[in-house]
């Protein structure tokens, strides 16, 4: 049984030694986002400061709370500040629940820059350098409009993330261009794809008339896609989308999706490195913030967003 | 066989079940069954299995109440309405399945449901002093010397167990001990021991009903044997008036007994 | 008559081996590896010991209510969403309805022991397995506090509680910090580093113990007290060990189940209250998952899954290794998805030295 116990402590201890990576020389930044472990529209960012890190010789580290949970974000967050990196990346997933410990990071002297969910508002407020992101409410009432234009009066948000705020922002805005009050048309749909998919179908045969639907990113995209494909309504009604990925490209070929609202991540994760970076080097850093965001894809500049599409785009 | 004959009034009956019936629905478990146990002695209930020993304890111990029949407690008439009353009464059982938890020690064990407490400021704690001290004490009334009161039940023996069930309910005043098949699943020298022990409780002036359907335990402590069989007492015998082949008969019913003694040459 | 087939034990292994002995074996391993792997990462200092602390006072405190449940033989699945629902119920009597804050925390925990003594009703009274009965309360919970949120909030996170809660009585008790002016005085004497810029110039960076930590310690020395040295303790142990053997001495054991039960949700509403009070807001997915780890917690911490068998200690310590360890691989720099590899693990090897140490002491064959 001795045996058996030193076997298996040196087991777990070189597992430790191996897992730990070498360290670079050069400075050292987190990106911590609020995205479960499921989300694949994070890899475009994932890659981006990779690209980025490679580019200026820093190391970047990309932290998430597994489940999506906020509360276990703030500790992440806490403990990037913690080990002192020389910058600090962020999305301001909820102000209330990570205004603390993003505020104790500012005040601790590290350069903090938020990126995506928030607004340029809070940004500020918190005490970060800048915000790197898109306005989800404008996002959803730019779209909101289009679908307008094209004579819908009536829609369906197939929201996958209701639980954080940002979601609800997007369809607000949607149904706030389209003269509607947001009711029932903004469905939870959870993550699973058959799920969402069987929901879709269930608003569509309930409410036959729906003129717009409008999906909030690849993991409600490709199961609605899929819903219209079944019922035959595919072309049929006005589709937006959020965010890009191959399947989704695919669609807007096909003439099924209209546009695709493009957040353009990679900027949300290639400039703020290379903004901190050139602070930490020679102390200079833009004036104001950056929206990376919104960039309109359609079938006329489809071609570059397909050669990179989940990779870069 | 002759019914009981009240005959030896300077020994207390404590217990008296006369002419108890239990239905189960349409299934007749006990068709009427008469019982009595008196201080100091052990009176032994025999029967193969399915005679009725069980259900016919169990309404002794108040998990069944008879569906007509008269339970006498020292002489006056009682209705358990549930197990507590009959162990509050001062009939305790130890079934088979023993009620003794292996995970736990000895002494949580011994005291389990009452356990004694001392006052620690506002708050009262288990005297664990007092319950160790008295554990040991008892357990080595009963031949039996603890490593430490902490020790684990699992870590006795299947008899050691035993003892210690018993011993728990001599200590908390049992008058009737009710032992269910207690040495079925031991063996030779465990039982003995357990055998030891009856004979030792006996002797304090506690009856005991010994279920059994092994005659050759039944013979060396019982005082009295009774056979049930198929629901119907078919009689009582006092010890000398008996023999082991005599009680194995009346246990199996006769023939097919006297058959398999031929083929298995007298060994059984 | 002691049977001289049992060896005489020396006094030290006696005392060597408890319930919690693969717990203690646990929390030195990690804190080793961790101190080999990642000792100047800032794991170690102030900061960063606060960070894996509050992790391992959440858990442990919730591990405590799930271990004096799992001695009495039962499980509760339903944890994780009575705390998402606790927090939305006090941000949605505190925030949207104005009411003061104590009272919305009181208002929550009595729901909460109320929603656990129903569990132990139902479980008792059918005699289903508590499994399949806090099953179902996870999912009825999970949805009515998503419901509840949209229903009056239209969103399913509620924030502006630390606006209601300032001024409140209760609210400091869950979600302060104490030992303000100790800590004060280590950053004076450079101790501890401090904020340079801000409101909050000049103050430590750890400003003091949080309330949470403390919650964890009383539950846990009283979750170990009340179970090894009161009676109740014997029939926690009498009614998962056998419940049938303990009926029949007159252990109350459906009252010592649905107490348990009542625990649990305590526990959880702590958690919750703590959490809420921390950040200021309560979400619905908060919780998710929660109670499975707890179990975890309270098995490294060498409970037997079957009952009557334990030790509130051990889950405490496997609370402290939990968060070490889910803390620790950030700070050593290792991928965070690492940390399920590693959390499996250490619960295999957990339950295989538990289960050693456990035949040693009760006999099992």
């Amino acid at each position: 049984m001795k045996k058996t116990l030193t076997a298996l402590a040196a087991a777990v201890i070189a597992v430790g030694l191996i897992a730990s990576p070498a360290v670079a020389e050069g400075e050292r930044y987190v990106l911590i986002s609020h995205a479960p472990d499921s989300d694949s529209w994070w890899n475009t960012i994932k890659n981006a400061i990779k690209l980025a890190g490679e580019q200026m010789d820093v190391t970047v580290e990309y932290r998430n709370p597994p489940t999506g949970d906020l509360a276990d974000m703030a500790r992440i967050v806490e403990q990037a500040s913690a080990t002192n990196p020389d910058g600090i990346i962020v999305s301001i997933a909820d102000f209330d629940v990570l205004s603390g410990p993003i505020g104790s990071a500012v005040d601790k002297g590290i350069p903090v820059i938020t990126i995506n969910s928030g607004t340029q508002e809070q940004s500020l407020a918190l005490g970060a350098l800048m915000h790197v992101g898109q306005p989800e409410y404008d996002a959803g009432h730019g779209a909101g409009l289009k679908a307008k234009a094209a004579g819908a009066s009536s829609f369906l948000c197939v929201n996958h993330y209701i639980t954080n705020p940002a979601s609800v922002e997007r369809c607000q805005g949607f149904a706030d261009a389209l003269g509607v009050d947001l009711g029932s048309q903004m469905i939870d749909s959870g993550q699973d794809p058959s799920e969402i998919q069987n929901k879709v179908q269930a608003f569509l045969s309930a409410n036959p008339d729906t003129g717009a639907v409008l999906t909030l990113g690849p993991t409600s995209a490709h199961p609605t896609l899929r819903a219209l494909e079944e019922m035959g309504l595919s072309g049929e009604m006005f589709f937006g989308t959020f965010d890009l990925s191959s399947e989704i490209a695919d669609g807007i070929k096909a003439g099924v999706i209209a546009f695709a609202i493009d957040q353009q991540p990679f900027l949300q994760g290639y400039l703020p490195v290379v903004i901190l970076t050139n602070l930490t080097r020679y102390g200079v850093v833009p004036g104001n913030s950056i929206n990376s965001g919104p960039g309109f894809v359609t079938k006329s500049n489809l071609a570059l967003v397909e050669k990179y599409a989940g990779v870069y785009r | 066989m002759s019914t009981p004959i009240v005959d030896m009034r300077d020994v207390e009956t404590i217990v008296d079940m006369r002419n108890i019936e239990k239905h189960f629905g349409p299934v007749i478990a006990l068709a009427g069954v008469s019982f009595d146990v008196r201080a100091g002695e052990c009176h032994c209930l025999l029967g193969d299995n399915g005679a009725g020993k069980s259900t016919f304890i169990k309404t002794m111990a108040g998990v069944h109440k008879p569906t007509s029949g008269e339970i006498l407690f020292e002489g006056k008439t009682m209705s358990f309405d549930s197990p507590r009353d009959a162990m509050e009464a001062g009939v305790a059982t130890v079934y088979q399945d023993l009620a003794m938890i292996p995970l736990m020690s000895v002494t949580r064990n011994f005291w389990m449901g009452r356990e004694p407490e001392k006052k620690f400021g506002p708050f009262k704690v288990m005297d664990f002093k007092k319950a160790n001290s008295v554990t040991m004490e008892e357990m080595k009334k009963m031949g039996i010397n603890l490593r430490e009161p902490d020790q684990a039940v699992g870590t006795l023996s299947g008899g050691e167990r035993q003892t210690v069930a018993i011993a728990r309910a001599v200590y908390f005043g049992a008058k009737v001990l009710i032992l269910d098949e207690p040495t079925s699943a031991l063996g030779v020298r465990q039982t003995s021991n357990v055998l030891a022990t009856i004979d030792r409780v006996r002797k304090t002036g506690i009856g005991v009903v010994f279920i059994t359907h092994n005659v050759r335990h039944a013979m060396a402590v019982g005082d009295r044997f009774t056979v049930l069989d198929r629901g119907k007492t078919l009689g009582t015998a006092k010890r000398g008036e008996i023999t082991a082949e005599e009680l194995q008969e009346m246990m199996a019913g006769g023939q097919e007994l006297a058959k398999l003694e031929g083929s298995l040459g007298g060994t059984v | 008559m002691t049977d001289e087939r049992v060896k005489q034990v020396s006094k030290l292994r006696r005392a060597m081996i408890r319930p919690e002995l693969g717990a203690i074996c646990g929390t030195i391993l990690v804190f080793a590896l961790f101190l080999m792997i990642a000792g100047d990462s800032g794991m170690f200092a102030p900061e960063g010991i606060r960070n894996w602390t509050i992790v391992s006072a959440q858990f442990a405190i919730i591990a405590v209510g799930a271990c004096l449940l799992m001695i009495a033989g039962e499980f509760d699945l339903s944890v994780g969403s009575m705390i998402g629902f606790a927090g939305i119920v006090i941000a949605i009597l505190s925030v949207q309805w104005g009411w003061p804050v104590w009272l919305a925390i009181m208002v929550a925990f009595a729901v909460c022991i109320a929603l656990g003594a129903l569990n132990g009703f139902l479980v008792v009274k059918t005699g289903l397995p508590s499994f399949i009965v806090t099953l179902a309360f996870l999912y009825i919970l999970r949805g009515m506090t998503i419901w509840l949120s949209i229903l009056t909030t239209r969103k399913t996170i509620i924030g502006g509680v630390k606006d209601v809660a300032e001024g409140d009585w209760l609210a400091p008790v869950f979600g302060g910090t104490i030992l303000k002016g100790l800590f004060q005085w280590f950053a004076d004497i450079g101790l501890i580093d401090t904020f340079i810029r801000g409101t909050r110039e000049g103050q430590p960076v750890v400003s003091g113990i949080p309330m949470l930590i403390i919650w964890a310690l009383v539950l846990i020395i009283f979750g170990h007290w009340l179970l090894t040295k009161t009676k109740f303790g014997n029939w926690i142990f009498a009614t998962g060990g056998d419940s049938q053997a303990a009926r029949y001495v007159g252990v109350p054991v459906n009252r010592v189940k649905i107490l348990m039960f009542m625990f649990t949700a305590f526990c959880a509403c702590v958690f919750a209250t703590a959490q809420v009070m921390e950040f200021g807001s309560a979400a619905a997915d908060r919780g998710l998952l929660k109670e499975f780890e707890a179990i975890i917690c309270v098995v490294i911490g060498g409970a037997l899954l079957t009952g009557g068998y334990g030790s509130v200690i051990g889950a405490a310590l496997g609370a402290l290794v939990f968060g070490v360890v889910q803390q620790g691989l950030f700070f050593s720099g290792a991928e965070s998805s690492l940390f399920r590899v590693f959390l499996g693990t250490i619960l295999i090897m957990a339950v295989i030295l538990n289960t050693y140490i456990r035949r040693m002491i009760t006999g099992e064959r």
